[in-house]
């Protein structure tokens, strides 16, 4: 992106945030920022002006609050009455004044649990980040149609159903606070899961990222918030580690350290620290650790794997959900040896058909010396769809067999 | 804004003397819950609703209507009362619909009213 877009793109929550807070209306505010951009790009010579978002702020409220008038006129059917002389609300924003920072209202709104979990994904992305419907549709797997569509309904339902465009009160914190990070996080899995990155869904790693860290500084004593933005960290800090020169994935003990990111696993270390420092542990900050744990082998060389099976066996008392179990199965097949760690594979029931389940089962079986279980396993997991990084690791794991 | 809060509860949470004894103790809570609405000019009114054994619906197809004995649809959960509430957003209606008493796997529905 050239210095002008990242300029706008970094302006862009503030500004459509204060924009929706003032108008109420997320449509509006979005069409008015855009229009704002395309007027930047034509008026700002070669170089943003040193305020950018003031510029945009202003250039958007005035298109918005024209595009009001002349609705309104509009609706009087009236074709031939002269606009209207401006309000004293139209003056007063023409005047210089710190844009209100209203980001948080924005994320609460967008993230609300009255919405359907998917789409508040789609759509924090879409009003928060500015990403297009059609690079959402490919990311989330669906038609663009359909995506249009879920997020329509879902601004629909924001507009009829009387969604406040406030911060919640502290009664119902907890649960809606939940709905954000839950929907942050939907949101960064997405984009880490593919270690190819060739997918659509890797493309806005760098939005959650953003978000993530927004998020961080909007509610700087919620430890899980600063928890969510250390993990989102110390996992992109490895991206660039996880896929060797062929294209096949890398798991972490193996990445070659040189290419990891330190400014990110030094920003995430100092996230998780204050988060620590509010002494209420959650999942985010458990897999925070687990994730600064891996980063750990700069400093000592080696990977703690009794530290990440302990922490797994605190995170699976929380979530109790297939990928920590399986991921704790493997962590103690490290530390305690293969056969352990398929002891506690063996206690999962019902995954036989999910790709990580058989990888891993691979993994501890090739480990435990059973050369057969693990070839199976292999190809069982090949048979699942794997994305192409993946495909070339479990290939050449399968080759590496004995026998 | 008005909202609607529609009460679905299951057809038969108040059935035999122990359904009795918990429709006495809902009751209760509704009256108590209404009173206090009301005193704080949200309430704009709400029933309970007969058993819908008591329906009687009315289909129009082709342009005829003809009647059916019974509510619209068979379900396990059945229409059991209303409020219709004035609040500011979304957040109060759902604030006081969560304080509306259900039997057990009740549910309690929100719904904005249309403005015409």
């Amino acid at each position: 992106m050239d210095r002008l877009g990242s300029a706008i793109a970094g302006a862009r929550p503030r500004v459509v945030a204060a924009l929706a807070a003032r108008l109420r209306d997320l449509d509006l505010a979005e069409d008015a920022f855009s229009e704002a951009a395309a007027s930047a790009l034509a008026a700002w010579p070669s170089q943003a002006p040193r305020d950018p978002a003031a510029w945009l702020w202003r250039a958007a409220l005035r298109k918005a609050l024209d595009a009001r008038r002349r609705a309104a006129v509009r609706a009087r059917a009236a074709p031939d009455w002269p606009e209207p002389p401006p309000t004293p609300e139209d003056v007063l924003m023409a005047a210089d004044g710190p844009i209100p920072d209203e980001r948080l209202k924005l994320i609460f709104v967008c993230c609300h649990p009255a919405l359907a979990a998917d789409s508040r994904v789609a759509l924090t992305l879409k009003v928060v980040c500015g990403l297009s419907t059609d690079r959402l549709a490919r990311a989330f797997f669906v038609g663009e149609p359909a995506m249009l569509q879920r997020i329509t309904r879902a601004k629909h339902k924001i507009a009829a159903a009387g969604v406040p465009f406030e911060v919640p009160q502290p009664d119902a914190w907890p649960e809606r606070l939940e709905a954000v990070l839950a929907t942050l996080e939907v949101a960064y899995a997405q984009a880490y899961e593919d270690a190819a990155l060739a997918g659509q869904a890797a493309g806005f790693a760098q939005d959650v990222l953003r978000l993530s860290g927004m998020l961080a500084e909007l509610m700087p004593d919620e430890p899980e918030a600063l928890g969510l933005a250390a993990l989102v960290r110390f996992a992109e800090a490895r991206r660039p580690a996880r896929l060797d020169d062929r294209g096949a994935m890398v798991p972490p003990p193996e990445q070659d350290m040189a290419l990891w990111r330190r400014d990110l696993i030094m920003e995430g270390a100092r996230l998780l620290g204050r988060a620590a420092g509010h002494g209420r542990s959650g999942p985010r900050q458990i897999l925070a650790t687990i994730h600064a744990t891996h980063c750990a082998r700069l400093e000592t060389g080696r990977t703690d794997w009794a530290t990440i099976a302990a922490l797994y066996e605190v995170l699976a008392e929380i979530r109790p959900h297939a990928p920590v179990l399986v991921n704790r199965a493997v962590a103690i097949g490290e530390a305690q040896g293969a056969g352990a760690g398929l002891a506690a594979l063996g206690r999962i029931d019902g995954l036989e058909g999910w790709l990580p389940y058989q990888a891993a089962r691979a993994h501890l079986a090739a480990r435990d010396g059973r050369p057969d279980d693990a070839r199976r396993a292999y190809e069982a997991a090949l048979g699942l769809g794997p994305a192409p990084a993946e495909q070339l690791y479990l290939e050449a794991q399968r080759r590496s067999l004995p026998g | 804004m008005q909202y609607m809060i529609l009460i679905y509860e299951p057809e038969d949470a108040y059935a035999g003397e122990a359904g009795q004894a918990l429709l006495a103790e809902i009751v209760a809570k509704h009256m108590a819950l209404a009173e206090d609405l009301s005193a704080s000019g949200v309430m704009k009114d709400g029933s309970g609703l007969q058993d819908s054994s008591t329906a009687t619906t009315i289909i129009t197809q082709g342009g005829r209507q003809t009647l059916h004995d019974g509510p619209f649809a068979e379900t396990r959960e059945h229409l059991g009362g209303y409020y219709l509430i004035d609040v500011g957003d979304l957040d109060e209606a759902l604030a006081v619909a969560r304080r509306v008493p259900v039997a057990d796997g009740g549910k309690v529905e929100v719904r904005p009213l249309a403005v015409y």
